[in-house]
Formats: structure tokens, sequence, C-alpha cells
């Protein structure tokens, strides 16, 4: 999931540096699906990443006079995209338990295994490591990225990346006797 | 026999260099149940990226449209489309002094770049809330219009390769061509207002 399609984006994004509206909305229609998708693999519900969403492509057109081309262009919205979802977590101040995380039911599988759907366990990871899963394993962002945006060391993320994959593991009923 | 822990598996799958790795990969090559655990971490990974795409619900569009249009008009309303060009005309006073062979170290000139691209954005929004298209014009203006009209769009087409050049003079080029813009912008901006305040519109 590292590269979206627009058609001629340097020149759409000539035309929306100039305050052309037709050119940031066809930024936002080229992008708003993975913009949404992040926010809704970061933030726990629907509404949260509706304002993600929202706040990323009023930031796009507040900052598209800074972005100089560096990178992609989906990967400078990415970026906006997932710091405003990790703001949003923080804002929120969702508590982490174990105890609510930890507490769900898996189902039995045909032979005879425990296991939860990827997208339940997913779901039912803290916010934080799952916040790390998905910016580090599908969005490729680095430990040392993901450190900075969320204002923590590098060794906090791989650290959540390894606790967060455990869970998985066991949720999915993947563990293998030693 | 002790087996390797989550967190060495994933710097294993992520091919980092770490403290250890070499040992840890001795020891995925000898034992059957790391590979095993190796392998469904990267099997894991596979299917979180292979995961449905999840699609906003509705359409933000209109609400962004209607937010990022506010914030323009706000910096409008000071002073209307004239205030305005009176402002341009201020700014493009700045922008277009006589500029020496070697312009001078700006204090900022990642600042003047963005305030040239805002007074144009604000210029080109001017112009939408005159809507000249709507407005009869005599033939004189037309050709003036139409003459600068051309000059911005061979401007635009010209900026759009000097914004994708590698090129360390680019910042200073792109400076230029973003004050040219300006004034030509304003120059238009002038053109339709004078012949409105001509016949009285």
């Amino acid at each position: 999931m590292n590269a979206y399609p627009l058609a001629d984006a340097d020149r759409v994004v000539a035309r929306a540096r100039r305050g052309d509206p037709a050119a940031l909305e066809a930024l936002y229609r080229a992008f708003e699906v993975p913009v949404y998708n992040v926010a809704r693999r970061v933030c726990r519900s629907v509404e949260d990443a509706e304002d993600v969403l929202q706040e990323t492509f009023l930031e796009v057109a507040r900052s598209i006079g800074k972005y100089r081309g560096d990178g992609s262009v989906w990967g400078w919205i990415r970026a906006i995209a997932a710091s405003k979802a990790l703001m949003r977590l923080r804002r929120n101040r969702y508590r982490e338990t174990e105890e609510l995380h930890e507490d769900v039911t898996p189902y039995r599988r045909e032979d005879g295994l425990l296991r939860m759907d990827l997208e339940a366990a997913l779901e039912r990871l803290p916010d934080v490591s799952r916040a790390v899963v998905w910016l580090h394993d599908v969005e490729g962002y680095t430990h040392a990225e993901i450190g900075e945006m969320m204002g923590k060391t590098t060794s906090f993320s791989k650290s959540q990346l390894a606790r967060a994959h455990e869970r998985l593991r066991r949720w999915l009923g993947e563990e293998m006797a030693v | 026999m002790t087996h390797l822990t989550m967190g060495q598996l994933v710097e294993l799958r992520d091919g980092t260099t770490e403290p250890g790795t070499a040992a840890a990969q001795d020891h995925v090559a000898q034992c059957a149940h790391c590979q095993a655990e190796l392998e469904r971490l990267h099997q894991r990974v596979a299917r979180l990226k292979a995961l449905s795409t999840l699609k906003p619900p509705r359409d933000r569009w209109p609400v962004i449209r209607a937010q990022t249009t506010a914030v323009r008009r706000r910096r409008l309303a000071w002073g209307g489309v004239g205030s305005l060009a009176l402002a341009a005309s201020v700014t493009l006073m700045i922008f277009l002094r006589p500029q020496p062979d070697v312009l001078p170290t700006a204090p900022n000139p990642q600042a003047e770049l963005e305030a040239a691209m805002l007074t144009s954005q604000l210029l080109e929004e001017a112009l939408t809330e005159y809507d000249p298209e709507r407005r009869v014009t005599d033939g004189y203006t037309a050709r003036v219009v139409a003459e600068l009209e051309d000059r911005i769009s061979a401007l635009d087409q010209e900026l759009q390769v000097v914004e994708l050049a590698p090129d360390p003079t680019v910042d200073r080029q792109l400076l230029q061509l973003w004050r040219q813009r300006v004034g030509l912008m304003d120059a238009l901006v002038n053109v339709h207002l004078t012949r409105a305040s001509n016949v009285g519109l």
C-alpha cells in the first residue's frame, strides 16, 4: 500500500498550490480511501477516522505550498494522516488495560484450535500496539519514524510491535507447543 | 533449547543488523520450531497487508470544501475585492521592486516564497469571486485579458518545470517566477476591476 496512482500528479499539485479548488478536490478524490484506511486502522472508531480524514485534507489545503515534491504526494499526505490519527489517539486518551483487550472470545476452528479472525484480533489490540503494527508492517514506516511520530523512542516502537505479534499469535491460535 | 523471542523474530524478519542478529540467524537455521514461527510471522504480516481496504462511509469533500472556502473568505473579508487588489498592489511593489543581479540574502526565503504563493492564491480567489466569465467585456479588455492569461499559462508551465528540477538554484528561480505570477495576476485583477468601475458594475 505504498503507491496510489494519480494521473498527472505533478500538474494537479502545481494547480493546488496556486489555489485551484478543483485540483484540491482531485487530490481528495485520489487519496480519500487510502487516507481513511490508515486513519481507521489506527483509530478505533469510524467517527474518529472520518475526523482524521477531514483534518488531513484541511491540512493538505493549508500546507500544499510547503510540499516540495521531495517524495511522492501520497507519502506526504499519508504522513499527515498518520500524524493526525496518532494525535487523535492521544487526545482520546484511550486507556490500555490488559484486561480489556485480553477479554476476547476466540472461536473454535474446524481443526479444534481456538482462534480469532485477524480483522477482529487487530481491532482488539491496544491502540498504540495496533497503530504500530499497522504503520510498521503494512504502511512500511520504520521504528525510528514511528517513535518520532509518537513522541517515543525507537525501542518503544519495537517492543510494542513484538508484544502485538505475541498477542496476535495467541489470539489467532498460531501458538506452537514447545 | 531456548527459542527466539518474538522481538528477535521481528528483528530477523525486518532484516535489521542488531547485535545478536547473526546468532539468531544461526539458531533459526538449526531450529525447526523457530523456522516455523518465523514463517508464521511472515504469513501473518502478509495477511495483514491483504486485509480489505476500509472505505469512508460518506463523502467528506463538501465539508472540507466549505471549510477551506470559509478560511479564504476570512482572509478576504477585511476588504473585499477592491481592497484586495490594493493590498495586492502593495504586495506587488514589494515583490517586483528592482531586483539586483544577486538576490540579497533573505531572512527566510521559504517564508517569502510562501507569501508569494499565498498572494497568488488570494488573487485567484478574487478572480473567482468577481466571476469574469459571466460578464460582458469590450474588445480591448478582452484582448488584454487574453494576453495576460496566456502569459500566466506560460508562466505556470515554466513553474512546473522549475518545481520538478533537482537543482539548488531552483529556490531563487522559483521565488522569481512566483513574483512574476503575482504581478500578472494582479494586473489581471486590475484589468477586470478597472473595467467594472468604468461601466459602473
